[in-house]
């Protein structure tokens, strides 16, 4: 197709990443699932597989729309239709966190207080769970995989949102350098960002280990085990996917790919960064210190 | 404190979902964008020092247990 296709809606002539994508994610949580619920060894590589799969499709859908895009396939009404499914993305994402965090705050202000006897549970409390205290964090009333130490919020977790404030400081200077159309600050200051990025996930892994091997604190460590690793584990994908998109955007600026008044790619992943790191913020806050 | 603390976080939030806004409604020409960023990012600086004094101080107290050794 040529440029002469302006006023035409580019339709791609054979979409497979989708249904690539449907698959990945199958195989990943059908893998995550039985990895979770058994102990045999094999399990986890299922996962892996998925994942595997996943990034393939990543690379290549990401390949096509670079292509299409430099191929200037795209028309003003396929701008706004990423747009649009920007939209709709970050919509799901707010709606993903938000159910999560939503968990939290009901066991801590409403469930765990009931089970304590707070409020009208003090009939569970004194017929069921009788001395049970209902303090947080807790693993609940059955103490479930035993007594746990939680992370203590000035250490690494500390040392993990310095980090991605300073990803998010660096990304933004990345941003303003783009408009000004200073290449070679851009290049180095998404490059910086990918590394802060990258060290964060390091860290992440770091206190993954100590909790599991120091600390007793695993998934299923009641209420608190659940929410606290499903909240920064899932965030860590999010941390791990945005640093895969800004080490893709750097490689594009290298190439000479967007301009100071046409950046869209740009711009969409380093607001999905900026909310990556607001959601830090929310779980160093409500998970770590409040 | 700890509520100074949740209304900063909603300021950083508010600047975040303009600066969505702007990058959905705009064609990338508006400096919008960045700007709402720039501000959320220096927003979140203060709050992180905020975080730091206020902990400092004494004026909030991480949820640490200290009955729960393992």
């Amino acid at each position: 197709m040529s440029e002469a296709s302006k006023d035409q809606y580019y339709v791609p002539h054979l979409a497979q990443w989708p249904i690539v994508g449907s698959i990945g994610l199958t195989v990943t949580f059908l893998g995550a699932i039985q990895a979770l619920n058994s102990e045999t060894s094999i399990t986890p590589w299922m996962m892996f597989v998925g994942i595997g799969i996943l990034l393939w499709m990543m690379f290549g859908w990401f390949g096509d729309v670079i292509k299409e895009s430099e191929e200037k396939l795209y028309n003003t009404q396929v701008d706004t239709s990423f747009r649009m499914g920007m939209i709709w993305f970050i919509f799901s994402e707010v709606m993903f966190f938000a159910a999560f965090f939503g968990a939290l705050f009901y066991a801590r202000t409403f469930s765990v207080p009931w089970l304590g006897g707070e409020g009208t549970g003090l009939a569970t409390n004194e017929v069921l769970y009788p001395g049970y205290e209902g303090v947080w964090p807790t693993n609940g009333p059955g103490e479930l995989n035993g007594r746990f130490e939680i992370i203590d919020p000035y250490h690494l977790p500390l040392v993990n949102t310095m980090l991605l404030l300073a990803s998010s400081v660096t990304i933004t200077i990345a941003h303003h350098a783009l408009r000004a159309n200073q290449r070679s600050q851009t290049i180095f200051w998404l490059i910086a960002t990918v590394v802060l990025g990258a060290v964060f996930i390091f860290f992440q892994a770091e206190e993954y280990v100590l909790a599991y091997q120091e600390f007793n604190l695993k998934l299923n460590s009641g209420i608190y085990g659940s929410t606290f690793f499903m909240l920064t584990g899932f965030h860590g994908f999010h941390v791990t996917l945005g640093a895969i998109m800004i080490a893709i955007i750097t490689v594009r600026v290298i190439k000479g790919h967007f301009k100071p008044e046409s950046h869209f790619g740009f711009e969409a992943v380093a607001w999905y960064w900026h909310f990556v790191d607001v959601v830090w913020l929310g779980l160093f806050i409500f998970v770590y210190i409040l | 404190m700890k509520y100074l603390i949740v209304i900063i976080l909603l300021f950083i939030i508010f600047s975040l979902g303009s600066a969505m806004f702007y990058l959905v409604k705009g064609q990338g020409k508006s400096q919008n964008t960045v700007r709402f960023l720039t501000v959320r990012v220096a927003l979140s600086v203060v709050l992180f020092l905020f975080i730091i004094l206020a902990a400092k101080m004494g004026w909030i107290e991480p949820n640490q247990p200290v009955f729960m050794k393992p």
